[in-house]
C-alpha cells in the first residue's frame, strides 16, 4: 500500500525557485496526472518523486516513508521516459530485466517475471529484438514493460505518448488506463495535454508556474474551475472571456454588461455582488448559441464548418476574438453579424484576482 | 554536518561521482602539469646533473643571441607554416578529388591515408635514401628525365624544406580524411541553389565549399600547426637538425642541449617552445573559431 | 554513369598515386628481399636473388635477440597504455559531459593545454628518478597515458553529448549505482568511439619514437622504434638489414589498418570536426 504525500515541496536551481511549495495527498491506486504548460515545474515534480531531482525544501512521504534522500532504487518507484530510454546495446529481455539483474534476482526468478511482463503486453515475440528494431509503440511497450517488472507501488510516466503518432496515441492511452485497472497500483502521469490528462486522470493536478492551480477530478475542473488559468487550460477550444460590469443584482439572476455584452442574465453565484463590480465573464465556446437578439454581439471573422458542428470565430466590438461552437451546420457568411446567448448556468465570473466566484 | 546527515535531508549522491576524475587526473597531475609548471624554475637555472643554480632569464638571453638557436627558432616557425599551409592546400584539393565521382576512389583513400600509420623514423630513414643527392631514387628518377636534382638533404638551404615535404607526405592524409569528413556534411542542397543562382565549379568551391568547410580547416590547421611546431622524431631521424643547423628546429635543440648536459638551457628551451606555440596558435585557433561563429 | 573525364582524371590520380605513395613502400618492400652487395646500390631494381629469410633472421637475432625484446616492451607498452587510456578517458569524458559545475571551465582548459603544450623533458625526467619510474616501462605508460589524455577525452566527450541523459537516469531508477552506470549503460554504447580510440592511440603510441627515447633509455627497454634507430648506425652499409627492420615494425599498423580502416576514417572525423 503506498499512497504519496507531498509536504510544501520545493525546488530552486540557484536563485531559480520551479517549484514554490506542492501540497498534495495521493491515495493508494490513484491515477494522478501533473498537467500545464511546458516549464511549469510538473515535469521537474515528477523527477522530485521519482528521485532524479535533489529536493530543496519540504517532504516526500512515500506510503509511510520520508524519501527525501532515499535512492531512487529504494522508492518503490518505476518511471516510463518521454523517449523511452530503452537501452541501446541490449536485447528487449535484457531491458527489460536489466533491474532484476542489477538487484541480483536469481535467474529463473529474472526469466519469469520477464515472461509475465512480456505477456502481459503481448510482446513476447519481441523479447531477442534490440529497440532499434522497434516501432515507437514497440518501444513505448518495452519502457511500460520494464516499469511493472520492477513490480512498484508507484509507477510515473513522463509525457510518455509524446513521441507516438495520433493513432497509437489513442491505443496506448487505452492500454495504460487498462493496465491501471489490471495492477491496481497508484500512476502519476506528466502530459501537457489536456485530452490525456481528462481520459486518464481520477485526479488532475493543474500547475502553472511552479504552483498547483487545482486538484480535483476532470469533471470537476472542467464544470467548476477555480480560476482564469485553470479555466483556460482546461477544456478545448479554449474558454473565452471578457471584461464586463455587474449591472443589477436581482434575487436569483445578476445582469452584467460591458463593451462586448449588453444585459446578459446569469444564475447569481452564492458570494456576493456588487453593483458596478469588475468581474471576467468566461463562457465555454460550447455554450454559446446564436440567437436573434442576444446579449453578446459580435461579427463573423472566420467559419469551420465539419458538418457535425460548426466553429466560428467572431470579433466582438472590442476587438476580443471569441470561437464559437455551434452544433450542426450553419451557413453563415463572413462579416455577417452575429448576436449569442450564453447558457446561465454555465457561465462563470472571475474576479478581479482571476478566482471563480461561485 | 554533511557528514553527519546522511538520511532525512540530506543530498541524494550523484550519479555522476566527482572521483571519476580522480584516476586521470593524478596521472596527468603529476607527469604532466608538475613537470610542466617547474620547468619555467628550471628554465632559470644552471642545471647539471649535480645541481641548479639559479642564474635569472641568463638561458632566454643566451637563447635569443647565439645564432645557431635563433636559427632554430625561425626554422621552426618555418616548418610549422609550410606544413600546415601545404596540408591545407592539399588535404582540400585531395578530399575534393576524393568525394568526386572519381574511378578507384577507395583505394585511392586507402594509398592517401596509411602512411598516417607509418613509423615515422623508418619514413624518415627511407626517404633518407630516396633523398641521397647522387644514390637516392629520388635524383636518379629525375635524372632519366634530364633534370639535375638538387641535395635535398645535404644543401643547407632546402634542407628543412625536405624534411617539410616528408612530413606533408606522412601526414596530408590525416587531413584529407578531415576535410572528406567535412565536405561530406555539407547538405548537397546549397550547391543545387548555387546551381540554380547560375554559380560555376568556381563559385561553387569560392562561395559554397570553402565557407562551409571551415570547421574542417580550423582542425586541419590547428593539429598540424601544433604539430609542426613541435616536430623532432623526422628532423632527428633525416637530418640529426644539420647539415650544420640548418634544418634545426626548438625541438631538437631542447634534445641536443639535453644530451650535453644543458638542463637547463634544454629547459628554456620547452618553456620557449610552450610560449611560441601559445602566442601563435591560441589567435589562431580564437580567430578560427570566432569566424565560425559568425555563420 | 561517370563521364570521360573522370575516368581519366581517375587515371591520372592513380598513376600519380603510385609514384608518390607507393613506390616508396615498393621500394623498403624490394629492398628486404635483396641482399647487401645489391641494396648498398640503393635503387629501384628487382632483386637478384631471395634473401628475405636470411635477413629477417639476421635483423632478429641481432644484439642478443633485441628486436624480440622491443617487440614484446612495445606491445606491453601499447596494449596496457591503451586499456588504461580508454578507460579513464571515458571516465572523465562521462562526468564532464553529464555534470555542469564551476570546475568544467578549467577542466577544458587543461585538456586543451595537454594537447597543446610540449611536455618538459627535463624536469620530467627528474620527477620520474624522484618516483623511481624513469627507464621503467610501468613509468613509460604513465607518460604515455599522461600526454595522451586529453585527446581520448575530447573524443568521448563528444560522443557522451550524444546519448540522452534519460538513459542514465533509466538505469538510476533500475537501481544501478555510478559504477553500474558507467560499466554496463555507458561504456558498451562508446564502442564506435573506443574502436578509433584504440586504433589511434596504439598507432600513436607503438610508432611513438621521441618518448622513449628520453624516458626508456638503454637497450633492455627498447621499444621497436628505438631499434631503428639503434640499428641506423650499425646497419649503416646493411640497408637490406635496415629496410627489413622497418618493414618488420610496419606490420603491426598495416594489420590495425586493414582490419580497422573505416572506423578509423569515421570516427577520427566525428571526433575532429564537431571538436
Amino acid at each position: 500500500m503506498a499512497g504519496l504525500s507531498l509536504k510544501s515541496l520545493h525546488k530552486s536551481y540557484g536563485e531559480v525557485e520551479v517549484i514554490k511549495g506542492v501540497d498534495l495527498d495521493i491515495e493508494h491506486g490513484e491515477f494522478v496526472v501533473f498537467v500545464g504548460p511546458s516549464g511549469c515545474g510538473k515535469s521537474t515534480l515528477l523527477r522530485m518523486i521519482a528521485g532524479l531531482e535533489d529536493i530543496t525544501g519540504g517532504e516526500l512521504w512515500i506510503g509511510d516513508k520520508l524519501c527525501n534522500a532515499v535512492e531512487p532504487r529504494d522508492r518503490g518507484i518505476a518511471m516510463v521516459f518521454q523517449n523511452y530510454a530503452l537501452y541501446p546495446h541490449m536485447t528487449v529481455y535484457d531491458n527489460v530485466g536489466f533491474g532484476l539483474k542489477l538487484a541480483k534476482t536469481p535467474h529463473d526468478v529474472r526469466e519469469q517475471k520477464i515472461r509475465e511482463a512480456a505477456r502481459i503486453l503481448q510482446m513476447e515475440h519481441l523479447l531477442d529484438r534490440k529497440p532499434s528494431q522497434l516501432s515507437g509503440g514497440q518501444r513505448q511497450r518495452v519502457a511500460i514493460g520494464r516499469a511493472i517488472v520492477r513490480q512498484p507501488e508507484v509507477f510515473l510516466f513522463d509525457e510518455p505518448l509524446s513521441n507516438l503518432d495520433a493513432a497509437l496515441r489513442v491505443d496506448t492511452r487505452m492500454e495504460i488506463s487498462k493496465l491501471h485497472q489490471d495492477l491496481g497500483a497508484t500512476m502519476i502521469y506528466v502530459t501537457h495535454d489536456q485530452v490525456e490528462a481528462m481520459t486518464l486522470a481520477d485526479k488532475i493536478v493543474v500547475l502553472n508556474a511552479g504552483v498547483v492551480q487545482q486538484v480535483g477530478a476532470p469533471i470537476d475542473l472542467y464544470q467548476r474551475p477555480a480560476n482564469l488559468f485553470v479555466a483556460g487550460f482546461i477544456g478545448s477550444p479554449k474558454m473565452n472571456f471578457v471584461e464586463v460590469k455587474v449591472g443589477a443584482v436581482n434575487g436569483e439572476t445578476v445582469t452584467v454588461s460591458g463593451q462586448d455584452v449588453l444585459n446578459l442574465q446569469l444564475t447569481k453565484p452564492a458570494a456576493s455582488l456588487g453593483v458596478g463590480d469588475t468581474l471576467t465573464l468566461g463562457v465555454r465556446p460550447h455554450d454559446l448559441t446564436p440567437v436573434a437578439s442576444g446579449s453578446i454581439l459580435g461579427r463573423v471573422a472566420l467559419i469551420e464548418r465539419l458538418g457535425n458542428e460548426t466553429i466560428v470565430n467572431v470579433e466582438l466590438p472590442s476587438g476580443a476574438s471569441w470561437l464559437a461552437v455551434l452544433a450542426g451546420d450553419h451557413a453563415l457568411t463572413r462579416g455577417e453579424s452575429l448576436t449569442f446567448n450564453a447558457d446561465p448556468a454555465k457561465t462563470i465570473l472571475f474576479d478581479k484576482a482571476g478566482n471563480a466566484v461561485y | 554536518m554533511a557528514a553527519a546527515a546522511p538520511t532525512s535531508h540530506g543530498k541524494s549522491r550523484s550519479l555522476y561521482p566527482g572521483w571519476f576524475f580522480l584516476p586521470a587526473a593524478v596521472i596527468y597531475a603529476v607527469l604532466f602539469l608538475a613537470p610542466t609548471l617547474s620547468s619555467f624554475y628550471y628554465s632559470l637555472t644552471r642545471w647539471t646533473l649535480f645541481n641548479a643554480t639559479f642564474i635569472g632569464l641568463d638561458n632566454f638571453v643566451q637563447f635569443f643571441r647565439e645564432p645557431f638557436l635563433v636559427q632554430g627558432l625561425i626554422n621552426t616557425v618555418v616548418y610549422a607554416v609550410i606544413t600546415s599551409g601545404l596540408k591545407v592546400v592539399l588535404g582540400m584539393a585531395l578530399a575534393m578529388l576524393l568525394t568526386s565521382n572519381i574511378i578507384a576512389r577507395g583505394y585511392l583513400r586507402s594509398v592517401v591515408f596509411f602512411p598516417v600509420l607509418v613509423s615515422t623514423v623508418g619514413v624518415g630513414i627511407t626517404f633518407t635514401v630516396l633523398m641521397h643527392p647522387t644514390q637516392g631514387m629520388i635524383n636518379e628518377g629525375l635524372a632519366l628525365l634530364g633534370i639535375k636534382g638538387p641535395g635535398w638533404l645535404v644543401d643547407p638551404k632546402l634542407a628543412l624544406f625536405s624534411v617539410a615535404l616528408v612530413d606533408v607526405w606522412k601526414g596530408v592524409g590525416l587531413a584529407t580524411v578531415i576535410y572528406i569528413a567535412g565536405l561530406v556534411a555539407i547538405p548537397k542542397d546549397y550547391y543545387e541553389a548555387a546551381r540554380i543562382d547560375g554559380a560555376g565549379p568556381w563559385q561553387n568551391f569560392l562561395y559554397v565549399t570553402l565557407p562551409l568547410s571551415r570547421p574542417a580547416t580550423a582542425t586541419v590547421i590547428t593539429l598540424s600547426f601544433i604539430g609542426g611546431l613541435r616536430t623532432f622524431d623526422l628532423i632527428w631521424a633525416m637530418t640529426k637538425g644539420g647539415p650544420g643547423f640548418a634544418s634545426d628546429t626548438v625541438a631538437s635543440v631542447i634534445y641536443k642541449q639535453y644530451q650535453a648536459g644543458f638542463y637547463g638551457l634544454s629547459t628554456a628551451g620547452n618553456v620557449v617552445l610552450f610560449i611560441l606555440i601559445g602566442i601563435l596558435v591560441v589567435p589562431i585557433t580564437m580567430f578560427l573559431n570566432r569566424k565560425q561563429g559568425h555563420e | 554513369m561517370r563521364s570521360r573525364a573522370s575516368v581519366l582524371g581517375g587515371i591520372v590520380a592513380i598513376l600519380a598515386s603510385v609514384v608518390v605513395f607507393l613506390v616508396p613502400f615498393a621500394f623498403i618492400v624490394l629492398m628486404t628481399f635483396k641482399d647487401q652487395r645489391q641494396a648498398a646500390l640503393r635503387d629501384f631494381s628487382w632483386p637478384t636473388g631471395f634473401h628475405l629469410w636470411d635477413n629477417i633472421v639476421t635483423v632478429v637475432t641481432t644484439r642478443n635477440w633485441m628486436l624480440v625484446t622491443a617487440f614484446v616492451n612495445s606491445t606491453i607498452l601499447t596494449v596496457a597504455s591503451v586499456t588504461l587510456l580508454v578507460i579513464l578517458a571515458a571516465m572523465v569524458g562521462f562526468v564532464l559531459a553529464r555534470r555542469k559545475t564551476k570546475f568544467n571551465g578549467l577542466i577544458e582548459f587543461l585538456i586543451l593545454a595537454g594537447l597543446m603544450i610540449p611536455p618538459a623533458v627535463v624536469p620530467t625526467i627528474t620527477l620520474l628518478q624522484g618516483l623511481k619510474l624513469f627507464g621503467t616501462l610501468h613509468g613509460m605508460i604513465l607518460i604515455e597515458v599522461a600526454y595522451n589524455l586529453p585527446f581520448s577525452i575530447i573524443l568521448y566527450r563528444a560522443f557522451i553529448a550524444t546519448i540522452p541523459r534519460e538513459l542514465d537516469e533509466a538505469a538510476r531508477i533500475d537501481g544501478a549505482r555510478p559504477l553500474d552506470v558507467f560499466f554496463r549503460v555507458i561504456l558498451p554504447l562508446l564502442w564506435p568511439v573506443t574502436v578509433t580510440n584504440i586504433v589511434v592511440q596504439s598507432v600513436g603510441i607503438f610508432n611513438d619514437f621521441t618518448n622513449p627515447l628520453y624516458y626508456l633509455p638503454g637497450n633492455a627497454n627498447a621499444t621497436v622504434q628505438l631499434t631503428l634507430y639503434n640499428f641506423q648506425s650499425q646497419f649503416n652499409t646493411s640497408f637490406n638489414l635496415l629496410f627489413t627492420n622497418i618493414a618488420l615494425i610496419t606490420i603491426p599498423p598495416l594489420i590495425v589498418f586493414l582490419f580497422f580502416n573505416r572506423q578509423i576514417v569515421a570516427g577520427m572525423t566525428a571526433g575532429a570536426v564537431k571538436g
